[in-house]
C-alpha cells in the first residue's frame, strides 16, 4: 500500500511541473499590465516604468519564468503584487473560510443527498422518487446565486436569523463560525446534493437488483436493513467518487458564493488576482489547487478499499 | 417515528441555537464599504481614490479645503509670506503626534512634502519652482520660491490624489513609487495592522492622542473629532450583498448605490440612499490624437456633433433623474468656473452636420478602434448607445471587447491601431479633479507629456501657466473660459454629462460631511 501511495505521489511531479509551466504562460499572455493598474487612474508613464522595474516585468518572460519556479521549488511562492504579502501568507488567510464553507456543505450535501437517493431508489418510479428527481432538476438547473440571493431575502433581511455577509473565524467559537456559513453552505450543498442524489439513487437501483438483495429479502431483512447495511454499502463506490471529486470542484467553485456572501475565501482570493493580474498570487493559488486535486484523488482511491474488500490486494 | 420526532426536534433545536447567535453589534463601531479594497495605505504611491478615502482616516495635512474651497489651516498653526511672495514659513501646531508616540517635527514634514512633490501633477510644478524646503527648527518649515507663484498653499492643501499628507521622515524616505508597508500617520484614526487583511477588511481604532482643532468640522478644515472607538473598512465586492448587509445593520454606509439598485431601499427603515451632490462625477469620450482618422481635428469635430448627451445618461441611471445632469462646461457646472462657452456643438448632435465635416475632411472609413470595457455596467451600457450613433453619423466603428485592467493597460499606447494602439475610450474623473483648471487633465495641452489621447495644444499651456499665476478671481475666471473654448475646439475629450452618485447610509447615523471626499470624523449614532 505504502508502495502505492509513493508511486501515485511521485507520478504527480510531471504534472505539476505542466502546470507550471501552462499557468505561467497563460497568466503572462493575457493583455493587462498590473503595473498600470497599481499606479492608479493619473499617474504617469514615468510612475508606471518604476514600479514595472521594481516588480522584474520588465525582464524577459523566460528569466521571470526562471525566479519564479526556483523560488517555488523552495515553497516560496513569491510576493503579491497588489498588496507585498507572501503568497503562502495570503493562501493562509483564506484557507480556513474556503474549508469550513466545503466541509459544511459536504456535510449538509450528503445528509440531504444520501437519504433522498436511497428513498428515491427504494420507492422509484413512485410519485416520491419522482417528487425527489423534480427537486434535483431543480436543484441542477437554478443558478446557485439565485439561490443565494433568495436565502439572504427571506433569512438573513426579512428575519434577520442569520448575517447577510461576512464570515468568522474558529477563533470566535464553533457556533458562531457556523452561524456565519449557513446560508452560504445550504446554498451550495442545494446545488451539490441534487447531483448526489441522482448518482445515489441510480447506483442504489442497480444494487437492488442483484440477486444478494433478493437474497437478503428472502431471509426475511428489514428494509432498512437492506438498503442502508447491503445496498447502500455496494452503492458506495460511485457515491463516493462523486462526492471526492464534488469536494475538490467545491473548494474551486465557491467563487461565487464567497463573492455573494463576503466570505474572504480563496475562491474571491483567485478572482480578484485575475482581475488586477496579480500574477504570483495566480500562479501560487493554482499550484496549490493541483496539488489538492491531486491529494484529493488519491484519498479517494484509497477509500475504495473501505467499500470494496477486492481493491486491497 | 419516535426516532423521527427525535430528529426533527434536535435539528429544530440546532437551527435556533444557530440563529441565536446573532452577533451583537457593538455600537461604538463604523463599517463602511468603500469602492474599493485597501490593498495599500500609503496614498503617495498611488492615486487610487478608495485608498485616498481611506488615508483621510489616519493621516493629516498641513492645510486643508473647507467648504467654500478656501484652503485653511490644518497641522499648521498658520504661515505667514515675505513681502516679495517668494518665502513661505508654516508653523506647525501644538500636540501634533504621530501614531508611534513620536512628535511631529518639521523634518518630518519636509520629507514628506519632498516625497509627494515627486509623483503629483501640481507638486512637480512646485518642486520645479522651489529654490529650498527647509525646517530651521521642530516647529517650522520654510519653502523658498524661485519667484512668486500663488499655487503653493493649494497645492499644499489638495484634497484629491496625490494627497499631500505628513507620514514620518523615515517612511518618507522610501521610494514614492513602493508603498511604505508598515504606514504610520497622524490623523484621528490609528491603523491596527494585525487586523489588516487585503481583500477582506482594513481596521482603524480612535487615536487618543489626537488633537483636534478648535472650529468646527468644515470638510476637510476644522476640527476633526472621531465619535466611534473603532471603524471597520469592509470590502464586499457585490453591490446587492453590500445593501443587503446595509439594511440588515451589518455595515453602516456604502459609497455608491447604482441606480437600478435604489429600488432595494424601498420600504426599509434602516437605511435610505442619499445623492451625493458634492461627490459629482463625470463620463467621458476620450479621444486619440495621434492615431488617424482624430489626428484630424475636423474628424474630431464632427465626432462631437454625431453624440448626445441625454441617451448615454438614461442608459446609465434610468429614471432617476435627479441623479444626472446634461453638462458640457469643462470645469463641471454649477462650479466656479463654469460656462456654457463653445458648448454648441457638444451638447446638441446634428448627424448632417458631421457627415458634412467627414467628407469634407475626406474621411476614407478608417476604422474606429473602440476599446469596450465589459466588466464595468457604466461602461458596458455607454459602449451600446455609442455605436449605433457613431455608425449613423457615416464613421466605421471596430468595437473591441475586453476588461478594464486590458483598457488600462491598452491605453498607455502610443502605437498606430494596427500594432495595439487605440481611437476612443471611455472613463470617468471626480469633481474635485475636474473643476480645477490645474488639475483638469484636458485642459493641459501637454501632449507627449499629457495624460491619455496626448491633445497637443501650446495655447492651452501657456493659458494653464498664466491660470497659476493669476490672484484675481475675474482673471483666474477668464482664464478658465478661455480654456474651455480652447480645448472644445480641439476636443480633447467629448464630455458624456454630469452624474451625482448615490450613497447608502443607515438612517441611525448623523453627521456624515458633505464633501466630494468622503469623511467620517463627525459621524455619529443618534439611537
Amino acid at each position: 500500500m505504502l508502495g502505492y501511495v509513493l508511486g501515485r505521489l511521485l507520478a504527480a511531479i510531471p504534472i505539476f511541473i505542466l502546470v507550471a509551466i501552462f499557468i505561467f504562460s497563460l497568466v503572462h499572455l493575457t493583455p493587462g499590465d498590473p503595473a498600470v493598474l497599481l499606479a492608479g487612474d493619473n499617474a504617469n508613464p514615468q510612475q508606471v516604468e518604476k514600479i514595472r522595474e521594481r516588480l522584474h516585468l520588465d525582464e524577459p518572460l523566460i528569466v521571470q519564468f526562471g525566479i519564479w519556479a526556483g523560488n517555488a521549488l523552495q515553497f516560496d511562492l513569491g510576493e503579491s503584487i497588489y498588496s507585498n504579502k507572501p503568497v503562502t501568507q495570503l493562501i493562509a488567510q483564506r484557507i480556513q473560510p474556503t474549508f469550513v464553507l466545503a466541509a459544511v456543505t459536504l456535510f449538509l450535501t450528503v445528509a440531504i443527498a444520501v437519504p433522498l437517493g436511497v428513498i428515491a431508489a427504494w420507492r422509484a418510479n413512485g410519485w416520491i422518487d419522482r417528487g425527489i428527481m423534480a427537486f434535483a432538476v431543480l436543484g441542477f438547473s437554478v443558478p446557485v446565486f439565485v439561490i443565494a440571493y433568495l436565502l439572504v431575502y427571506f433569512f438573513a433581511v426579512s428575519l434577520r436569523w442569520f448575517p447577510v455577509q461576512g464570515y468568522k473565524p474558529l477563533s470566535n467559537g464553533l457556533l458562531t463560525t457556523l452561524h456565519s456559513v449557513t446560508l452560504p453552505s445550504i446554498a451550495l450543498a442545494l446545488v451539490f446534493a441534487a447531483l448526489i442524489a441522482r448518482v445515489t439513487r441510480a447506483a442504489m437501483l442497480e444494487a437492488l437488483s442483484e440477486n444478494f438483495t433478493r437474497t437478503a429479502r428472502a431471509k426475511g431483512l428489514g428494509t432498512f436493513r437492506i438498503l442502508v447495511v447491503h445496498a447502500l454499502k455496494c452503492a458506495g463506490i460511485p457515491v463516493i467518487t462523486v462526492i471526492g471529486i464534488g469536494f475538490a470542484t467545491l473548494v474551486g467553485g465557491v467563487v461565487v458564493t464567497e463573492s455573494v456572501f463576503n466570505i474572504p475565501g480563496i475562491g474571491r482570493l483567485t478572482v480578484d488576482a485575475i482581475t488586477r493580474r496579480d500574477y504570483p498570487v495566480v500562479q501560487g493559488v493554482i499550484l496549490f489547487f493541483s496539488a489538492l486535486l491531486i491529494l484529493i484523488n488519491l484519498l479517494i482511491d484509497l477509500s475504495y478499499a473501505l467499500f470494496d474488500p477486492r481493491v486491497k490486494g | 417515528m419516535r426516532r423521527l420526532k427525535t430528529i426533527v426536534l434536535s435539528a429544530a433545536i440546532g437551527a435556533a441555537m444557530l440563529a441565536g447567535t446573532v452577533s451583537a453589534s457593538a455600537e461604538e463601531v463604523l463599517r463602511l464599504r468603500l469602492n474599493g479594497d485597501i490593498n495599500t495605505l500609503d496614498p503617495i504611491s498611488t492615486t487610487n481614490f478608495t485608498i485616498r478615502n481611506a488615508a483621510y482616516l489616519m493621516y493629516d495635512t498641513l492645510f486643508a479645503l473647507d467648504s467654500n474651497y478656501e484652503v485653511q489651516p490644518q497641522m499648521a498653526e498658520g504661515y505667514t509670506l515675505s513681502d516679495d511672495g517668494r518665502v513661505y514659513t508654516i508653523t506647525l501646531r501644538d500636540g501634533l503626534m504621530f501614531h508611534d508616540g513620536s512628535p511631529v517635527t518639521g523634518a518630518d514634514v519636509v520629507a514628506s512634502i519632498e516625497r509627494w512633490g515627486k509623483v503629483d501633477g501640481l507638486g512637480k510644478i512646485l518642486f520645479s519652482k522651489l529654490q529650498s524646503i527647509e525646517a530651521p527648527d521642530d516647529k517650522t518649515v520654510v519653502l523658498t520660491m524661485n519667484e512668486p507663484w500663488g499655487q503653493v498653499i493649494p497645492a499644499l492643501g489638495k484634497i484629491s490624489s496625490n494627497v499631500p499628507v505628513i507620514m514620518p521622515a523615515s517612511l518618507a524616505a522610501n521610494d514614492p513609487s513602493e508603498a511604505v508597508a508598515d504606514p504610520i500617520g497622524s490623523g484621528p484614526y490609528k491603523l491596527l495592522p494585525d487586523e489588516w487583511v487585503p481583500g477582506s477588511i482594513a481596521v482603524f481604532e480612535k487615536f487618543g492622542d489626537y488633537v483636534p482643532r478648535d472650529e468646527p468640522a468644515d470638510m476637510a478644515a476644522g476640527g476633526k473629532v472621531a465619535h466611534f472607538d473603532r471603524v471597520e473598512l469592509v470590502y464586499i465586492p457585490d453591490t446587492a450583498t453590500a445593501i443587503d448587509a446595509l439594511i440588515a445593520g451589518e455595515i453602516d454606509w456604502i459609497e455608491e448605490v447604482p441606480a437600478d439598485m435604489l429600488a432595494f431601499f424601498e420600504g426599509a427603515d434602516s437605511a435610505k440612499p442619499i445623492a451625493a451632490r458634492q461627490s459629482g462625477n463625470s463620463m467621458q469620450l476620450v479621444v486619440n490624437h495621434l492615431n488617424p482618422p482624430f489626428d484630424d481635428p475636423k474628424i474630431r469635430q464632427a465626432l462631437q456633433w454625431a453624440v448626445e448627451q441625454k441617451p448615454f445618461l438614461q442608459a446609465a441611471y434610468g429614471n432617476a433623474t435627479d441623479r444626472y445632469l446634461e453638462c458640457a462646461a469643462v470645469f463641471f457646472c454649477d462650479t466656479p468656473y463654469a460656462t456654457d462657452a463653445n458648448t454648441e456643438r457638444v451638447l446638441n448632435r446634428d448627424v448632417d452636420k458631421a457627415k458634412a465635416l467627414l467628407e469634407e475632411a475626406g474621411y476614407d472609413g478608417t476604422p474606429v478602434v473602440l476599446m469596450h470595457v465589459t466588466d464595468i455596467p457604466a461602461h458596458d451600457a455607454y459602449y451600446s448607445v455609442l455605436k449605433p450613433m457613431l455608425e449613423e453619423a457615416g464613421f466605421v466603428v471596430d468595437a473591441q471587447p475586453s476588461d478594464w485592467a486590458t483598457v488600462a493597460t491598452r491605453r498607455a499606447s502610443k502605437e498606430p491601431v494596427a500594432d495595439g494602439g487605440w481611437n476612443l475610450f471611455f472613463t470617468g474623473w471626480g469633481f474635485v479633479d475636474q473643476s480645477n483648471p490645474m488639475t483638469n487633465v484636458y485642459v493641459a495641452g501637454d501632449c507627449d507629456n499629457g495624460w491619455f489621447g496626448w491633445a497637443c495644444s501650446e495655447e492651452l499651456q501657456e493659458l494653464r501657466k498664466q491660470f497659476a499665476e493669476a490672484k484675481d478671481p475675474e482673471v483666474k475666471k477668464a482664464l478658465a473660459e478661455k480654456m474651455q473654448i480652447l480645448t472644445h475646439d480641439l476636443v480633447s475629450y467629448v464630455p458624456l454629462g454630469q452624474s451625482f452618485p448615490s450613497q447608502g447610509i443607515a438612517t441611525n447615523l448623523e453627521g456624515f460631511i458633505e464633501s466630494p471626499v468622503p469623511f467620517f470624523w463627525e459621524a455619529q449614532r443618534t439611537q
